[in-house]
């Protein structure tokens, strides 16, 4: 309960706040996004597991938002930027879908 | 895709896991949920102090800040989007604009080469023009005497009579050289000088105190008279004028001296500057 109110409020406060975003970070922002769903699911489906903790949520939260974007910077030093953003979106997206797959297993028991 | 159940390791060896990407990438969905989940759980099942498996405060505020990520991130595109969509706007403005330059140069150029070959036409024609601007000018020159002029001719030396043949005491005055001078004129000369001074257009034959001057140079006797003119009827022809009949009396009448002889190589020099000058006279028309 408390966690989809704690979402609700980011939602809405982003949407209130509307937060400026310096140009400098504007090109990780989408890359960070997809880490932190990927460290959200992976969340959800260790709650549904019953093994979720507040700490490794977090820290794999902040860790997966700061890597992925720090590899993309990286990247975009090396020239090599869309290829990495590429390449981490699709590591990340393979894990959001098992993670997906594994809490549908869990709700619906199939 | 293949998902494999959680927890589920991947029973390949090592050396056949490398082997090829797929398996790769099935290791990354093996390994979707963190095994420090797994870890933290297993602590807590041997901490006494009880099971915290609900999201409390730290969970919450990873969540708000989830959401603000996810609000933040689709209000960045979507402002984005008008910015882009102004900068396609403005190129494709840039491009329909350097077109029509590109068009409105390609008409200068063809404007200019016609123009071109106008002028080219022009200059042809100014070429031409100059030319026959020359050739006037060069005419002119010799016909006005302000330039040396070299050709065949008569050379006469006319002097006073010597000393007591007849007695008359026969001397040449200016009269005399202006009507032998006006004989050679009608026999055709072209150039006439008396004793190297060019007879101009201004040019006056007169006496002045006791010398004859010509240009306002004083002549010394002997006059040496030099015209350019047909070498073979010159002498002739003035000989049947009445400036040839005139010195033929003078001749017999007052003893006066009249060598006249053919010269195939007269070189004459040019009227002085101050004899080629108009004051008052202009031209009346437009030059040719």
């Amino acid at each position: 309960m408390i966690a989809i109110l704690g979402l609700a409020i980011g939602l809405i406060g982003g949407l209130i706040i509307e937060p400026e975003v310096p140009d400098a970070l504007r090109p990780y922002l989408p890359i960070a996004v997809v880490a932190a769903l990927d460290a959200s699911f992976g969340a959800l489906r260790a709650y549904l597991d019953d093994i979720f903790d507040d700490k490794v949520f977090v820290v794999s939260f902040l860790s997966n938002v700061i890597i992925a974007a720090l590899i993309v910077y990286l990247g975009d030093k090396l020239g090599v930027g869309n290829q990495l953003s590429t390449g981490v979106v699709v590591v990340l997206g393979i894990r959001i879908f098992s993670n997906v797959a594994a809490i549908r297993r869990h709700i619906f028991h199939a | 895709m293949i998902m494999r159940p959680p927890y589920q390791r991947n029973s390949s060896t090592p050396s056949q896991r490398t082997r090829s990407s797929w398996d790769l990438l099935e290791r990354v969905s093996a390994t979707a949920l963190d095994e420090d989940y797994a870890k933290a759980a297993a602590q807590r099942d041997d901490d006494p102090r009880g099971r915290r498996r609900m999201p409390r405060t730290l969970g919450s505020l990873g969540l708000i800040g989830l959401g603000l990520l996810v609000t933040a991130t689709a209000l960045q595109t979507r402002s984005d989007e008008p910015a882009e969509a102004q900068e396609r706007t403005a190129l494709i403005s840039q491009i329909s604009e350097r077109e029509s330059e590109i068009s409105r140069l390609a008409s200068r150029t063809d404007e200019l080469e016609s123009d071109v070959e106008g002028l080219q036409g022009t200059n042809e024609q100014i070429g031409s023009r100059g030319e026959e601007l020359l050739d006037t000018l060069n005419e002119s020159q010799l016909l006005a005497g302000s330039v040396p002029v070299t050709g065949p001719g008569v050379r006469i030396v006319v002097d006073d009579e010597s000393e007591g043949v007849s007695g008359s005491g026969g001397t040449i005055l200016d009269v005399d050289l202006q009507v032998l001078v006006n004989g050679l004129w009608q026999a055709g000369s072209e150039a006439i000088a008396i004793n190297g001074n060019r007879l101009g257009a201004l040019s006056a034959i007169r006496t002045a105190g006791r010398a004859i001057t010509v240009n306002y140079n004083s002549l010394t006797r002997p006059y040496v008279v030099t015209a350019i003119g047909n070498p073979d009827t010159l002498e002739a022809s003035f000989a049947d004028t009445p400036g040839g009949q005139a010195w033929f009396d003078l001749q017999t009448n007052y003893g006066i001296h009249f060598d006249m002889e053919t010269v195939d190589d007269l070189t004459l020099p040019a009227v002085p500057d101050d004899r080629l000058d108009t004051q008052y006279a202009t031209r009346q028309g437009q030059l040719p």
